[in-house]
């Protein structure tokens, strides 16, 4: 079959080629899909420069990419809960890594049926996003009437966030370039805050949830604008001692200025590293259906424009998902 | 079983043996809620009487998008008929919305009846009338009637269906987007 793998770290043109590599076998507990869609994400650039080896150390080569949609056509002897023939979604295990390609094995509790009033190019645009909102904002306890601000309410998991804090009755602050406020306000944000010309830290007061999916400087400043007591979730910003263990960094400490800021505000600060979950798509499967969340999408590739598609993605420019077709 | 016999000899009479044939050739089973009776590309030999509860007949397009095509309550048949009388896979999938008691038939020995037991016929036949009324009604429906209109009348149809089935089943049925529906709705409420 053929695949788009990573052949060595560095820039997107030389590190990426099309292979053509043996279908995937499946294993007691995995089902075999005919990828009908994927999509990329921002952690696959990361992979491609190397910046994520130490933490995730990559073989070469190796088929990338996570999230996928498609039709379950194989299963091993003990999955009971898919049949062959079932639509469905999944963000795809680290050890299975490889969605663009035409076939992935995938362990069945990663997986889900996919929402039945979406395309599957849809469908692919939302399990890991989709998954690290729900994962982030629920660790962070969200409920009704919380205030919550959203970094960069254009992108995959901003766009996401936006609509899963709106569905839980949650007040959301949001920021975004100017071309993008329009269309993030009618995701449901409250207060869309355009960053080139206002400055969102005189704006958000006493948030109860700052979810920062910019890391830098934001990780930081999230301690002016939240409350006494608040909560930091970050999914990109400096790791935290637990997560840092669970990558086998046992002496790493947080950084002391973010401890500082975590201590004086009597706020906590955590690192979310989101984890496939099948149990978690069939609940965003819901909500998909019932329209409380909409998938937003940038563009659709074709398979053979995936390397366009990972160059598009590093602009970082993309306002939703991008997704590629695969068959 | 009982109550469909009780159905049968409301319009047609019966024998006793067409009434015990038919009983040997029936199967009552009750489904849970999102059991599959049918597949979309597997083979169809049977057709459904629902005996209770509710049950949708749907496709699903190359972009994998799922249609409503018919959803059958109480003393209603389902199947793929395209595929029975093609004798092709099946094109539909149907499933139960809720748990649903089903009187299954295997199509070819049902369609034996009629040669056993002629007197069956007029029945079988009125089934038949009945879905292509019902068909001809959809097509005109959607031909004719405002969304609005054709929601009134859904709803008179399947009283109690909103309970059980998901917006975007009406909306697929219907065909209007899930949005258009609720806007209907709210306008509803208003009134």
């Amino acid at each position: 079959m053929k695949a788009l793998q990573i052949v060595k770290y560095g820039e997107i043109v030389e590190s990426l080629a099309f292979n053509e590599i043996s279908k995937p076998t499946v294993q007691a507990n995995d089902v075999l899909i005919e990828i009908k869609a994927a999509a990329i994400n921002p952690i696959d650039n990361s992979i491609i420069l190397g910046n994520l080896q130490r933490m995730i150390p990559i073989p070469f080569p190796s088929t990338i990419a996570y999230d996928v949609s498609g039709i379950v056509v194989e299963k091993g002897e003990e999955v009971s809960d898919f049949q062959i023939g079932d639509l469905v979604y999944s963000r795809v295990p680290q050890e299975q890594m490889g969605t663009l390609a035409e076939y992935v094995a995938v362990t069945s509790a990663a997986v889900s049926k996919k929402p039945g009033n979406i395309s599957f190019e849809e469908a692919a645009s939302i399990p890991l996003a989709g998954l690290t909102a729900l994962q982030t904002l629920e660790y962070a306890g969200i409920k009704e009437n919380d205030k919550v601000l959203i970094h960069a309410g254009s992108g995959g998991v901003g766009s996401f966030a936006i609509q899963y804090a709106k569905a839980k009755g949650a007040y959301v602050y949001t920021t975004t370039s100017t071309a993008n406020v329009n269309w993030v306000k009618e995701l449901g944000a409250d207060r869309v805050i355009d960053y080139k010309t206002e400055d969102y830290k005189t704006i958000v007061k006493d948030a109860d949830i700052v979810f920062d999916t910019l890391g830098g400087n934001y990780s930081s400043e999230a301690f002016e604008v939240i409350k006494q007591g608040g909560k930091v979730v970050s999914i990109v910003g400096p790791l935290d001692e637990e997560i840092a263990k669970m990558f086998g960094m046992a002496d790493y400490k947080l950084p002391e200025a973010l401890a500082q800021l975590c201590s004086a505000k009597e706020a906590s600060y955590k690192f979310i590293f989101m984890h496939p979950n099948g149990a978690h798509l069939n609940l965003i499967k819901t909500l998909i259906e019932d329209e409380t969340i909409k998938p937003i999408i940038d563009k659709v590739y074709s398979f053979s424009e995936s390397i366009e598609a990972c160059i598009h993605l590093a602009s970082g420019r993309a306002k939703g998902k991008i997704v590629i077709k695969i068959n | 079983m009982e109550e469909l016999i009780k159905k049968i000899k409301g319009s047609i009479p019966l024998s006793l043996e067409a009434e015990e044939y038919l009983i040997a050739i029936s199967r009552e089973k009750v489904f849970p809620k999102g059991s599959i009776l049918i597949r979309q590309g597997q083979s169809v030999d049977k057709v459904y009487f629902v005996k209770s509860g509710c049950v949708r007949s749907y496709c699903i397009d190359k972009n994998g998008k799922e249609h409503t095509l018919q959803f059958a309550i109480k003393s209603w048949w389902i199947s793929d008929y395209i595929a029975i009388h093609n004798n092709e896979s099946a094109t539909l999938n149907v499933e139960c919305l809720k748990e649903s008691c089903i009187i299954e038939f295997n199509a070819k020995t049902l369609d034996g009846v009629l040669t056993l037991f002629p007197e069956y016929e007029p029945f079988q036949r009125n089934i038949l009338e009945r879905h292509i009324v019902s068909l001809y009604k959809r097509i005109l429906n959607q031909l004719q009637l405002t969304a609005s209109e054709s929601y009134d009348l859904f709803l008179k149809q399947y009283p109690d269906i909103e309970q059980y089935t998901r917006n975007y089943h009406i909306a697929s049925y219907l065909g209007i987007t899930q949005e258009s529906l609720s806007r209907i709705r709210v306008e509803k409420a208003k009134k």
